[in-house]
């Protein structure tokens, strides 16, 4: 293969890194304006973004294809570091709009803010990473693309440099960070040492065979431990509440919406993929039964905790741990129709967690206070940013007509169809669902039913509005962004389902 | 141009209505009583056009004014936009029609925020409507849940002092209870295989499952309804909910929400699931009997107005529950008929006792003696609610509970003398609040206490008026009630 055709083909991810060097370069020549990092950013991301639709086969924009459509879902060989699978490809897009609404977002923060520059150019370069997770065929591909994400996403934590609580955050979440990679590592050398090779292929295609082996065996245990880190799997989670709720917000947004669903995908990836397992498309016994045990126990430890959580950001962080389970359902499952419950699921939170940090963000820039009592009379004094707040509350506890909704309905339900056990797996689901709408109900209460300090008992409703400069353009065009997919999709998912269908039966026939 | 039937038209009214009351400002109340207007002419409509069509061609039931067209549809999941009504459900329709009017005009000068009022109330209307007229359990679904966002915000806005933890606890029962119903509904359509999400579709592979299948189905649905019913045990979110809901929101949940579960449990359990009924129904007339006997008896020992009626509502789902469970022709007639008279003599009730609280400043049967002098028209709908709820003949309910007690003596003989005894312990505590409270000596009523204003006592004069116009001629609903596949094969 040229160096010329892969130039071509990697040519949006290019983009990124364009961006980010430009960025950069801005900032090495003084330029001292938010708006002019934030602009090269927005404008790499949609690029990208665009080009990706183009790829998937979205009609209008073929003009803008960079893949052919002969390489999308074409068959690999053993050698091959990438391919770009129609489900990787959607995955890139899921990550793209995360970036996007972070970079949107954060155009509202002030104009001369220190460190812009590095904030830009680390979220170009943490989503270039993403994106070839997205493509990876290798092992060890794969875990330098999520290093590129991951140390990225370090000095995204702690890049205000002054504040010691996102610096504590940025210390705890290296230190993490470079355990879990280093347990990934080793987890792949035992792999190599097993299989001898690291391609993914060639380790789905000898797995039934080599699964017995003591050396293979260790080697996704270790694999299991260090990308568990990454998602937020119960019990490796602990470091993540601590890392959203000391990172600024728009950080935090991201880590929730984007870097975590990169783990997510590495996690398809690497347990998944009839690239792992060959034609049985499906886990063998004890590591499917240990998937499910683990994804049950996420989503119960997250929702348990986050009923307890008084402050708003730890109690998102908690919801998203709980989330990352029923994600995890669909690769315990490891049928076509669960990916693409887990797919959906994945896209659902994006817009729904990252859209409600972003909110906590610009209301924290209001004056709010952290806590949810704080939120008191949030319904009265800010109208139409908490019916926005309020549609992504429903969706996270999976209302009807909200995006989470359909995610979770389309998950549970291939759950109840793979059949067996996984009925099980679609009851504790729902039932976590059940559990998690008591904390969501609550903020709910908190903002419409209980009155605002300072509001007169007697006429009852009308506190004073907060001020609107916390909001700015870009965090409110992010916000309205989300809260339009929320509901576009709550009811009518059809386009996005076939779509996601499309991927995942592509992505299980990929190693017959 | 598409053609679209009158169900479909008749949604999209609610919707836009809806919307637009939302948006409507000051005008907002205007604008719910027009778009209630129009609906109850299209339900009027549809009493008009109405004929059951009988079973189609390969033996799945047919409905009146069936639309149907594909929502979502992949390889292993198909959900379809399916609305159609038969002899079961066109009377919850026009029940929906009259109470949404009722609670318009009653409320019709609510001043707190009145967008958001009429417009949530809109909303709770539209989302029984749809509940009523889906046949998709998707959809069905939907809807449900769609009646539970704005009746929580209804408790927990304009409730009473404890408001706020009446919402929540509302919001948990039923929140909890629909998501077992809708484990059960998946169970159901992926256990019978049905090409599609469908109720057409699901008919007759539904009904032909195992019996172990349906009885453990059906057990989760019975859950799922009944908590809506209220079932006893599980019925404590009811008084709370009732006496700290505004008035409006007290009719609607008693009149409507009620309504949901009952509907429910016939259309998705009794119909789709009959072998699990007939297993379960031990449990189930076990569950009647508790109902009807406790709620009776708690019912005597209030002396708060509403809760007094909150608690009647569960003796009187609890005769409900009992017409279901005796699984037949006549049970089902007698179901939907009590559901009906239920609906408007509570919805009366409630009216009433939100009056007493305005005029009097409290609902207490003890400190509230002797209204009739100062205020005789509210007094009179105090009496004619209060002998309609205890079945007085002539009166809706008297038709409704005669038929389920001749209904419950046909299948289990002398078990039908526990709710006929407890019907006195009904007639008690109606008679003895009307003693006390209407005709005893004036005891804290205010000097200046006047009688009903002129919205309230329009809304509850037309309820009154339709308690009577049913109860002498009880075959205008009889008469729809019977054309539905519903009881098809039964005794």
């Amino acid at each position: 293969m040229s160096y010329t055709v892969v130039l071509e083909e990697f040519l949006p991810a290019l983009l990124l890194l364009g961006g980010a060097l430009l960025v950069f370069l801005a900032d090495v020549v003084r330029v001292r304006r938010l708006e002019v990092f934030g602009g090269i950013a927005v404008a790499a991301i949609v690029g990208t973004l665009g080009s990706v639709l183009a790829d998937l086969g979205t009609p209008y924009l073929e003009a803008f294809r960079t893949i052919p459509a002969s390489v999308v879902d074409a068959p690999i060989a053993p050698g091959d570091l990438f391919a770009f699978t129609s489900l990787g490809l959607i995955f890139q897009g899921i990550f793209l709009l995360a970036a996007l609404l972070v970079a949107l977002a954060s155009l509202s923060r002030p104009s001369h803010e220190r460190g812009a520059a590095v904030f830009y150019g680390l979220l170009l370069l943490a989503t270039l990473g993403m994106m070839f997770v997205a493509v990876a065929a290798d092992l060890i591909f794969l875990l330098l693309a999520l290093e590129i994400t991951a140390i990225s996403s370090y000095l995204l934590v702690g890049y205000t440099r002054r504040d010691p609580r996102p610096l504590e955050a940025s210390m705890k979440f290296y230190i993490i960070g470079a355990l879990s990679a280093a347990l990934s590592f080793f987890g792949a050398s035992l792999i190599y040492g097993a299989y001898g090779s690291t391609s993914l292929l060639v380790v789905g295609h000898t797995y039934p065979a080599g699964a017995d082996g003591p050396l293979a065996l260790a080697g996704f245990a270790f694999l299991l431990v260090g990308l568990g880190f990454e998602v937020t799997l119960v019990p490796f989670h602990m470091w993540a509440v601590d890392v959203y709720d000391g990172a600024p917000h728009d950080v935090s947004a991201f880590l929730a919406g984007g870097t975590k669903k990169a783990g997510l995908f590495a996690f398809f990836l690497v347990f998944l993929t009839p690239v792992v397992i060959g034609a049985g498309a499906q886990l063998s016994g004890s590591l499917e039964l240990l998937l499910a045990i683990l994804a049950v126990a996420t989503m119960t430890v997250g929702n348990v905790a986050a009923l307890m959580q008084d402050q708003m950001k730890r109690l998102l962080a908690y919801s998203s741990i709980s989330q990352a389970g029923y994600m995890l359902l669909g690769v315990a499952i490891g049928t076509a129709p669960a990916i693409e419950g887990a797919t959906f699921q994945i896209f659902a939170h994006v817009v729904l967690k990252a859209g409600a940090f972003l909110v906590v963000g610009a209301v924290a820039a209001m004056g709010v206070g952290p806590f949810v009592r704080d939120y008191r009379g949030l319904g009265h004094r800010r109208p139409v940013l908490s019916v926005a707040f309020a549609l992504m509350l429903l969706g996270l506890a999976g209302i009807p007509l909200t995006i989470g909704f359909f995610s979770k309905f389309v998950l549970f339900s291939a759950a109840v169809e793979a059949g067996g056990l996984f009925v099980w797996l679609a009851v504790a689901g729902v039932l976590n669902s059940a559990l998690s709408v008591f904390y969501y109900a609550r903020i709910l209460r908190v903002m419409y039913m209980e009155p605002a300090e300072g509001t007169d008992p007697a006429t009852g409703t009308d506190g004073p509005l907060l001020p609107l400069g916390g909001l700015g353009y870009g965090r409110a065009s992010a916000i309205a962004l989300c809260a339009v997919v929320i509901v576009l999709f709550g009811i009518d998912p059809a386009p996005l389902l076939t779509a996601f269908q499309s991927g995942a039966s592509h992505f299980l026939a990929l190693g017959v | 141009m598409v053609m679209i039937g009158i169900l479909s038209f008749a949604l999209i009214t609610l919707v836009a209505g809806t919307l637009a009351t939302f948006v409507a400002g000051r005008y907002a109340r205007y604008v719910a009583l027009g778009v209630s207007l129009l609906f109850l002419f299209e339900v009027v409509y549809m009493l008009q056009a109405f004929s059951w069509p009988l079973f189609g061609a390969n033996g799945a039931p047919q409905y009146a004014f069936y639309e149907t067209a594909p929502w979502v549809s992949l390889s292993w999941l198909k959900i379809n936009y399916a609305v159609g009504v038969d002899g079961v459900s066109l009377p919850f329709v026009l029940l929906t029609a009259i109470l949404q009017i009722a609670t318009v005009v009653y409320t019709f000068e609510e001043k707190k925020n009145p967008a958001a009022w009429f417009g949530l109330l809109l909303l709770t209307c539209l989302g029984s409507f749809g509940v009523f007229v889906s046949l998709d359990i998707l959809q069905f679904f939907l809807f449900w849940e769609a009646v539970l966002i704005p009746m929580f915000f209804m408790i927990g806005y304009w409730g009473g002092v404890r408001r706020r933890y009446a919402a929540l606890k509302f919001f948990i029962y039923t929140h909890v209870a629909s998501v077992v119903m809708l484990v059960s509904l998946f169970a159901l359509a992926f256990y019978s295989h049905a090409p599609s999400f469908d109720f057409v579709d699901l008919y007759a592979p539904a009904r032909s499952l195992a019996t172990v299948t349906q009885v453990f189905i059906f057990l989760g649905l019975f859950f799922g309804f009944g908590v809506k019913f209220p079932i006893v045990p599980f019925h404590t979110w009811l008084p709370d909910a009732h006496v700290e809901a505004p008035t409006g929101g007290s009719v609607l949940l008693a009149g409507l929400l009620l309504k949901l579960g009952g509907y429910g449990l016939i259309r998705w359990g009794l119909e789709l699931q009959p072998q699990g009924l007939e297993h379960l129904s031990p449990l189930l007339y076990a569950i009647a009997f508790a109902s009807i006997i406790w709620g009776a008896f708690l019912s005597l020992s209030q002396r708060d107005l509403k809760r007094l009626v909150a608690y009647s509502s569960i003796n009187h789902m609890g005769i409900v529950l009992l017409a279901i469970a005796v699984y037949s022709n006549l049970g089902i007639l007698a179901a939907v008929l009590l559901m009906f008279a239920h609906g408007i003599v509570s919805a009366l009730l409630f009216m009433v006792a939100g009056s007493v609280h305005h005029t009097f400043g409290s609902r207490d049967i003890v400190t509230v003696n002797g209204i009739t002098p100062k205020t005789p028209v509210l007094s009179t709908m105090t009496m004619v609610g209060a002998l309609a709820s205890l079945g007085l003949p002539a009166l809706i309910s008297f038709p409704a509970e005669f038929t389920a007690f001749l209904a419950t003596w046909d299948r289990i003989g002398y078990w039908v003398l526990v709710p006929l005894i407890m019907l006195v312990v009904t007639a008690g505590f109606y008679l003895w609040m009307m003693q006390r409270m209407l005709f005893g000596p004036m005891r804290g009523v205010p000097e200046d206490a006047h009688d009903l204003p002129p919205y309230e006592a329009i809304a509850m004069g037309l309820l009154v008026a339709l308690i009577v116009l049913y109860g002498i001629l009880p075959s205008l609903l009889t008469n729809i009630i019977i054309q539905s596949p519903t009881a098809y094969g039964l005794p």
